[in-house]
């Protein structure tokens, strides 16, 4: 049985949750929901962010941001703002 | 003879998709837009083929998925489902073989279509040497369906692919083939006569008779190739939403595919490029969007879940390594460690822009002054041959010259483009991207829009052609109209003819800097950040759109393959004569018209009276003088500013006819010393610093320029983009000159 984890927008997230921003370089977990809706959306689960998937936090850009992720065998740039729709946990 | 194939080429973004169309074509084939949307198609004849006709492939752009979320995807998408044209008969699907678990899940779209497939399993050799050992053999088992392991750089392979899609046969073959069956086994026996059949021997999998029967392969190659019927994954039970939306889409009358299709459309808000019938559309309002939200992760889930079944199948599985860099990266990954490093990674990156920067800038320069010798000696020449005349003038001084202004723009679009295609093929420019995004978004665009910005301060015209790998029309849009606020090198002879007439340019002003170089810093200063100010109002206003997503991959570094760039230099090249060259050489024409008619006679001029200024653009400049002296201008300026239409420079050699001085614009200092000395009819001068900083503000923002104003119709295919630069830069030009010119004399200048 798969468990319902998608939160809309307006539910506030657990305290305890953390979001892929948050991960330090280095600190690999897992993908449990990706937030939101809209294009950007669709296009993190296509990009392969669907729970259960193991994500890593390779390097943050030299300003900060972006973030650059592994995740299925290959690597993908994101925001914070949208790595923040990312929730996952350790 | 039948209808030739239509076999469409798909695949994710940087899996060698385009060398080995180029490869499967001989690199014959024609560039077509996508009618409606700017994204490129290219289609060719597959080479050396048996049938006849030969198939046709037709490039699609790379994408990850075909819901359509930007204008690539949906190019995609429509092209494959056959919203214009019809579908394609087949796809090739390229696959690459280093990272299958995420290029599968575009395969399962694509057999979600229900057309005949072919897999070229590509850059198989960097799989190896990543450690990832895929048997194509039993990928083609899993699948069902024939893969080619391939080499693109290398062309090996590509034969075999060749041949595969060779013996699909023509059209009637695959429906013939359809109309069999394909559980009959055996049915499609009389294929296997088909030449086809010995290429098929190529295959791993025809010297591996058990691997045949294991997925229960079918004779020949059609049978093999086909899976007619859509390959759907079926929802889990537990996906309740999935299954009531999807249930909800088909009883409005749509097949099981396109509800997919549907439903992930509309999560991500572009079901428009679905063209849904009516009935669909109402069926979609109707979903809750709640509902769509969860069915879309399950549609999501339940693809990615059926990819990892497959990869364990294979057993291919990502090994649980310490290193924090994936197995295909590990090499790239060192590469990055300098190239993205926190200090060393901006350096890099500065040193890449500015040798982009130095050669359209200096480096294309002798070989533009090569081509303006030439078309000038050729001018002389035909001039020579022809004897004076009106037919003379029009050829030499309207056509000639017309072309010289098209061609003239060659040697700086070849060199930008075989940068951005070199530093693309090669990874970098994902980079450059990611180094750059968090001041681009800081505009409301993403790191993609960097190049085209900076290569504005060279040349708008290659600068324009060079957004086309920003994915967002909107936001291509946005950058294009950015691109000709930047201070471009035809500007610098009109700063410095201003400066130098008007201005006491070596004066030092503060230590080593000098009154002429701070102007000029001055004006690149404003340019800079009048574009970035306004693009940031057009991103918020007029093409409002969401920060454009930096869902963007980095891909393992490779070496370009250079003559596919070269390939690619030469379609920008020859689109840019065709489309925007004729548009340039009929309005040269015509301001050459307009600069010239009607003709007086020498020994009617008024002393001090030069020709142009009887000519049409001279009463213009004449009537244009009450709308140009609040800006402190005069109507030779207004003459000048009609001449340098064509392009900003020619104001110095329109003025230098203004001023009957000869050949201004090779030595402007008799110009310098007309327009210092200029008096009006008073004696003050009739030209001041104030008027000529206006002038100058004035040049910062007009579109004085017709090539970009052609450029930008042919990269937006319409007239509506062009139209409306032209008359809001001349409007912001003219109020900035305004405001500088009467905020000067207020303060007693």
């Amino acid at each position: 049985m798969v468990s319902r984890t998608i939160e809309m927008p307006f539910q506030k997230s657990e305290p305890a949750e953390r979001t892929l921003d948050q991960l330090e370089v280095g600190a690999r977990a897992t993908v449990r929901a990706v937030k939101g809706r809209g294009r950007t959306t669709v296009r993190l689960l296509e990009m392969g962010f669907v729970p259960g998937v193991e994500v890593a936090l390779v390097k943050r850009a030299p300003l900060g941001d972006p973030l650059e992720l592994r995740l299925r065998g290959f690597h993908v740039s994101l925001r914070r703002a949208e790595a923040r729709a990312v929730e996952v946990v350790q | 003879m039948s209808e030739a194939l239509r076999i469409a080429v798909a695949g994710n973004p940087n899996v060698g998709k385009t060398s080995l169309f180029n490869l499967l074509t001989g690199s014959r084939y024609k560039v077509g837009n996508y009618p409606g949307i700017t994204v490129e198609t290219r289609e060719g004849r597959l080479r050396g083929a048996s049938s006849s006709p030969a198939p046709i492939l037709i490039d699609l752009p790379g994408t990850y998925s075909l819901t359509p979320t930007a204008e690539d995807e949906a190019a995609a998408f429509r092209s494959l489902t056959g919203a214009e044209l019809r579908p394609p008969d087949a796809v090739l699907l390229v696959l690459d073989a280093s990272n299958l678990a995420r290029n599968l899940y575009l395969a399962l779209q694509v057999f979600e279509l229900g057309l005949p497939c072919v897999i070229a399993l590509n850059m198989i050799d960097l799989a190896r040497e990543a450690g990832i050992e895929i048997d194509p053999e039993r990928l083609e088992a899993t699948l069902g369906i024939p893969v080619v392991p391939t080499v693109a750089r290398t062309g090996e392979g590509v034969e075999a692919v060749a041949k595969v899609l060779d013996g699909l046969g023509g059209r009637g073959a695959i429906r013939h083939a359809a109309s069999l069956g394909l559980s009959a086994e055996g049915g499609v026996a009389e294929a296997c006569s088909t030449p086809s059949t010995a290429a098929l021997r190529l295959l791993p999998l025809d010297e591996n008779p058990s691997a045949r029967r294991r997925v229960g392969l079918h004779h020949g190659p059609l049978g093999r190739t086909r899976s007619l019927e859509p390959r759907l994954l079926e929802p889990a039970a537990e996906q309740a939403d999935l299954r009531e939306i999807l249930a909800a889409l088909e009883g409005a009358g749509c097949g099981p595919a396109r509800a997919r299709w549907l439903l992930a459309a509309r999560a991500a808000e572009s079901v428009e490029l679905c063209d849904p019938s009516e009935g669909e559309q109402q069926a979609l309002e109707r979903l809750p969007a709640e509902a769509v939200d969860r069915a879309i992760r399950e549609l999501v889930e339940l693809r990615y879940a059926e990819v990892d079944r497959l990869l364990a199948q294979l057993e291919i599985v990502e090994r649980p390594s310490e290193a924090s860099s994936a197995p295909a990266m590990a090499a790239s990954a060192r590469i990055d460690a300098v190239l993205t490093h926190r200090v060393l990674g901006p350096a890099v990156f500065l040193l890449v822009m500015a040798l982009i920067f130095q050669s359209i800038f200096s480096w294309a320069e002798p070989l533009m002054g090569l081509i303006e010798s030439g078309i000038g000696s050729l001018s002389e020449a035909v001039a020579a041959a022809l004897g004076p005349g009106t037919f003379t003038d029009l050829l030499t001084e309207g056509v000639i010259a017309g072309v010289g202004n098209v061609v003239v723009f060659v040697p700086q679009i070849a060199l930008l483009f075989l940068f951005i295609g070199l530093l693309e093929d090669s990874g970098y420019m994902a980079r450059a991207a990611f180094i750059v995004d968090r001041v681009m978004a800081k505009v409301g665009l993403n790191g993609k829009a960097f190049v085209p910005l900076l290569s504005g301060y060279a040349c708008a015209i290659p600068a324009i052609m060079s957004t086309r790998t920003i994915s967002s029309f909107k936001d291509r849009v946005v950058t294009i109209l950015m691109i000709p606020f930047m201070s471009c090198s035809a500007r610098l002879p009109v700063y410095t003819l201003i400066i130098g007439a008007l201005f006491v340019a070596n004066e030092r002003v503060l230590g080593p800097f000098t009154q002429g170089g701070l102007i000029l810093l001055g004006m690149y200063l404003l340019s800079t950040v009048s574009a970035l100010v306004l693009g940031a109002i057009y991103k918020r206003t007029l093409l409002k759109g969401p920060v454009p997503p930096l869902v963007l991959e980095l891909p393992p570094y490779r070496l370009p393959r250079v003559r596919d760039t070269l390939r690619q230099v030469w379609d920008r090249t020859a689109d840019f004569l065709r489309d925007a060259g004729t548009i340039i050489l009929a309005v040269t024409i015509v301001l050459w018209g307009l600069l010239t008619y009607p003709k007086v006679d020498e020994a009617d001029l008024q002393p001090g009276e030069t020709a142009i200024e009887r000519s049409i653009a001279g009463s213009a400049g004449k009537a244009l003088e009450p709308a140009l002296e609040p800006i402190g201008q005069d109507w030779r300026i207004g003459i000048g500013l009609i001449g340098s239409f064509a392009a900003r420079e020619v104001l110095v050699s329109t003025l230098g006819l203004v001023y009957g001085i000869e050949g201004a614009d090779e030595d402007d200092t008799p110009l310098r010393e007309a327009i210092t000395t200029a008096k009006r009819v008073d004696g003050s001068p009739r030209y001041t610093p104030l008027s000529g900083l206006a002038l100058m503000v004035f040049f910062v923002y007009a579109c004085q320029c017709m090539s970009t104003l052609a450029v930008v119709r042919r990269e937006t295919r319409s007239w509506k983009w062009p139209a409306f630069m032209l008359v809001s830069m001349t409007v912001i030009a003219y109020l900035a000159a305004l405001l500088v010119f009467q905020v000067g004399r207020l303060l007693g200048y």
